[in-house]
């Protein structure tokens, strides 16, 4: 970059820190430079500090939040391709089938409709399946039991 | 009383928290340890009394690393410049460290003279 000005230079470095940082230290690291630049500093070797320093701290950012935004990123992903209606319909009736298969003498279990005699068979387990709380929640592809639709039997 | 554990008792830099600081933690910690200062005294006064001229983005990553440790703290002015102090905690760090420093310094003098080079 020989044909830019010093402070521009060093502007495109502070640039590729993150917001957070530029908001903190942006308008002081500027003025650091400046006062450097008038000591003699090459704006080159400022602005590789600077790039360094933005390096360092885009890498170093506390894992929270980088695991936080992939975790968003892959359950939009998920909800974007359909996979909930799969998964997660499925997995109260089949639960409930097996629960019941380990429990062939209950009285109240139908032979052909086991998975939704679960609330006679199996009092103690949670009877209300897990993707009325996506429906509640707006889950986009979901159609709730209630509605006619996901019913089995 | 001598802390307890492997840390306090066989590892005689336990109490070091600045041991993996880096140097620039270090030269920060001492340049404020005789008063506040903003980032261009820091560097100034670095080159000063260590010859180093510290570049200004390894001085803001270690003043962010150093107060998120509560080693140093920013004071609240009315210009664009904070001017940063050390903590007490920052004191006792930097005294820590200072100490094992000592200690390898006088273990590297005593084995050269020993050895005779």
């Amino acid at each position: 970059m020989p044909g830019l000005p010093p402070a521009r230079v060093v502007g495109l470095a502070l640039g590729c820190y993150p917001r957070r940082w530029r908001r903190r230290h942006g308008t002081e690291a500027a003025e650091l430079a400046a006062l450097l630049i008038r000591d003699g500093v090459p704006a080159r070797s400022i602005a590789c500090s600077y790039l360094c320093g933005a390096a360092r701290e885009r890498l170093t950012r506390p894992p929270g939040r980088w695991l936080a935004a992939a975790a968003a990123a892959v359950l939009v992903a998920a909800g974007s391709l359909g996979v909930p209606l799969g998964l997660l319909s499925a997995s109260a009736p089949a639960s409930a089938a097996s629960a019941a298969h380990a429990h062939p003498a209950s009285p109240g279990a139908r032979p052909s409709c086991a998975g939704q005699t679960g609330p006679q068979a199996l009092p103690t387990l949670n009877r209300r399946p897990p993707t009325r709380l996506w429906a509640a929640a707006g889950w986009p592809g979901y159609l709730h039991p209630a509605d006619g639709h996901g019913e089995h039997c | 009383m001598m802390p307890s554990g492997k840390r306090g008792q066989d590892d005689p830099g336990g109490q070091d928290v600045l041991r993996r600081a880096g140097d620039a933690s270090v030269l920060i910690l001492t340049s404020l340890a005789d008063g506040p200062k903003h980032g261009y005294a820091l560097i100034q006064d670095i080159n000063g009394f260590a010859g180093l001229q510290l570049g200004p983005g390894t001085l803001y990553g270690a003043l962010d690393r150093l107060e998120r440790l509560d080693l140093v703290e920013a004071l609240p002015t009315d210009d664009r410049r904070h001017p940063y102090q050390i903590t007490a905690a920052g004191a006792a760090a930097l005294r820590a460290h200072l100490d094992s420093l000592e200690r390898v310094s006088a273990i590297g003098r005593l084995r050269l003279r020993l050895a005779g080079i």
